[in-house]
């Protein structure tokens, strides 16, 4: 009597056909090294579809660490650089999020300096597509976050381009662009000075949605640290407002205006401008906060505001709530308030 | 069914065990009997050897299934190849066929009956039309529920739980493959993530670092700054002050000095003037001025009028004179000529 091997059992044999294929939309990934070479040559495929599969896959795939390190090293920054061009708009957009994973990586964000990726992915700042540019913004930002990639973008000459971007661009995409702002001038602020970029950020400051005020109170105090910048701050009349934000309730924010307001009032004319605008109370507040950053800037922005003599008979009064901070375990706020006091108490 | 599970529960000892206990096929009598119970099937056995229902004679020219499901391919090109041979024979055995001559030119060949008795042939196929019909519907009460009669043995059989397989055993490498790959991609997320995170927290407390210190070294170049121009203008303030100073004590020598050189100047000064007669007497003056130069002038006048005087006389005498003399002369030659 032979064996009747049931077709639901499993049997120990390989099937001749190939494994079904659950993802329409994604091209089938070989097995192990074969996986990335085959996606980088569907990559080149004329045919859009295989195109298209090919890059969700490699979306996918990209997560990994060890498959973006194959990626990178199998040449296939090149073909994405090529389809950064494409006509199809779903293409572009999967090609820009495939480059935000891979600067994701530290081997993707060396690759993109090596390989010269920022510029032509640059080049997308004109993009019809909104997801494309987000996608493409986002990449842009990962890239700034780290300090080598923030020096190639200011050496590039973007930063006058983004802040062109600034008023035109949609919520989010205006929120990436002040976090990549804000990382650039940390640089070097002079590229933004000169695009008026303080005028710009002025009004970003306003703006209801916490993320873009972070980003550009942060950006703001990116700007005030060269002396053109302070002098810019004190012209545009950007202290009120940084006074306003003091009360706000995101603490980035207020860690960030409390260090422009510290930045500023190192000129004279800063100074003046800001115990015009009544910074002092606010300040005092914050002192008592919880956050190191807030703690911190707001100590150091007392102290460049004492070096005027109207402001220290004010804080002379205070000078026992600063005290409590002498003892702080954070070292930067126990320095931060010795000078505080020191400056305060200095008589000439 | 029980010969392709793996033996799970193999006794140590080697013994096969099973769940529902096997037995051979009954023999199956010619006539059917009814009643025939389970308790029978022990005397049922049959004898193979006269088993109708085993192969016997040779086995090698039989016709067996093939082994494998799908067909063999050697049988299949096997087959192919005899059934075209058949056709070419068929095609070949067609060739040979005796057929009728072709027609000469200009005739054609066409088909003619040859018996006594012509025949009509035509397609048109004889048919008759019959017509049926049903008697109407008579009301008919409903049909009873038909059970078919309880015939042949009832015969159960029920896989308890564990028969088949362990659920827990068999599902562990299962569940350890779903699990694992879950967890490593979970992980491979949050380790994005956490890079990321502690990326920026690096950063950050780098960038607090670096703000405290530059604030602290743009504060006290400021300062500095601040103190530098401030001495600076007190410099110059003093150093402005002290040439004031200087200038004031110097104007104040000269003007001693100068004081002290023109003391005596007045008293000299007047006397010059004095002396070079600034100061004069009015009346005196007048009378210089005004009253002698007119005094003179009158003196002159009247002593020209007697210079005009005397030279008129004199004039007078001198013409009188010159007339006597003339007349003298007159006279006088000719007094001597008279002598």
């Amino acid at each position: 009597m032979g064996k009747k091997g049931g077709k639901s059992m499993a049997s120990t044999r390989i099937s001749e056909q190939l494994p079904p294929h659950f993802d329409p939309t994604q091209a089938p990934v070989a097995f192990g090294n074969r996986a990335l070479p085959r996606l980088s040559l569907e990559l080149q495929d004329p045919q859009l579809c295989i195109r298209q599969r090919a890059l969700a896959a490699l979306c996918d795939l990209v997560h990994d660490p060890k498959r973006a390190y194959e990626a990178i090293h199998k040449g296939c920054l090149e073909r994405l650089k090529v389809l950064l061009q494409d006509r199809d708009s779903s293409v572009r957009i999967k090609t820009t999020k495939v480059f935000y994973l891979l600067a994701a990586h530290n081997v993707g964000r060396e690759a993109f300096l090596t390989w010269d990726v920022v510029a032509p992915l640059s080049d997308l700042l004109d993009e019809p597509v909104d997801a494309c540019r987000k996608n493409m913004h986002r990449a842009l930002k990962m890239v700034a976050e780290f300090p080598a990639g923030a020096v190639c973008i200011v050496t590039l000459g973007l930063v006058p381009r983004l802040v062109m971007k600034l008023p035109v661009e949609q919520e989010e995409i205006r929120a990436l662009i002040l976090a990549t702002l804000s990382y650039c001038v940390r640089v070097d602020a002079l590229p933004a000075l000169a695009s008026d970029g303080v005028p710009m950020l002025r009004n970003q400051l306003s703006h209801p949605s916490a993320d873009i005020r972070r980003a550009a109170a942060s950006a703001m105090l990116g700007i005030s640290v060269p002396s053109e910048g302070k002098h810019k701050v004190c012209e545009e009349g950007v202290l009120p407002i940084l006074v306003k934000l003091l009360s706000d309730c995101d603490p980035g924010v207020t860690a960030s205006a409390a260090g422009t307001i510290m930045n500023t009032a190192i000129i004279t004319e800063g100074k003046y401008q800001a115990l015009k605008a009544g910074a002092i109370p606010p300040l005092l507040e914050l002192v008592g906060s919880e956050d190191r950053a807030v703690c911190a800037n707001a100590l150091r922005a007392l102290t460049t505001l004492a070096e005027a003599p109207c402001a220290r008979e004010q804080l002379l009064e205070h000078l026992p709530l600063l005290k409590t901070r002498l003892n702080h375990p954070a070292s930067i706020i126990c320095r931060a308030a010795a000078t505080a006091i020191r400056v305060i108490s200095w008589t000439p | 069914m029980t010969s392709v599970l793996q033996p799970q529960k193999e006794a140590p000892n080697g013994t096969y065990t099973f769940a529902s206990r096997p037995r051979p096929v009954q023999n199956r009598t010619k006539y059917r009997e009814p009643a025939a119970e389970q308790s029978d099937g022990q005397s049922n056995y049959g004898n193979i050897m006269y088993d109708r229902r085993v192969v016997r004679g040779n086995t090698y020219a039989q016709h067996i299934l093939p082994l494998a499901a799908q067909p063999d391919p050697i049988e299949v090109q096997r087959q192919q190849e005899s059934r075209r041979r058949s056709v070419a024979r068929k095609r070949a055995m067609e060739q040979f066929r005796p057929r009728t001559p072709e027609a000469l030119e200009g005739r054609k060949h066409i088909d003619v009956q040859t018996e006594l008795y012509l025949e009509e042939l035509n397609d048109r196929i004889e048919d008759t039309s019959v017509e049926c019909q049903t008697d109407a519907f008579l009301d008919k009460p409903a049909t009873p529920l038909f059970i078919p009669a309880k015939s042949g043995k009832d015969v159960a059989t029920q896989i308890e739980e564990g028969e088949l397989f362990d659920f827990d055993m068999e599902v562990r490498p299962v569940l350890e493959v779903l699990v694992g790959k879950t967890v490593e991609q979970a992980l491979l997320e949050v380790m994005e993530e956490e890079e990321l995170a502690s990326l920026r927290a690096q950063q950050r407390a780098f960038e607090e670092l670096r703000n405290a210190e530059l604030v602290e070294v743009q504060r006290l170049e400021e300062q500095e700054r601040r103190h530098r121009e401030e001495k600076e203008r007190r410099i110059t303030q003093q150093r402005e002050v002290l040439k004031k100073e200087m200038e004031t004590a110097d104007k104040i020598a000269a003007r001693a000095f100068a004081q002290h050189y023109l003391a005596d100047l007045l008293p000299s000064v007047y006397t010059t003037l004095r002396e070079h007669g600034y100061f004069y007497d009015p009346v005196e003056r007048d009378i210089e001025t005004g009253f002698l130069p007119w005094l003179m002038a009158h003196v002159s006048n009247t002593l020209e009028k007697r210079y005009v005087a005397r030279a008129v006389l004199d004039m007078l005498i001198h013409d009188v004179t010159q007339k006597r003399l003339e007349l003298f002369q007159q006279i006088q030659p000719h007094d001597h000529s008279t002598q």
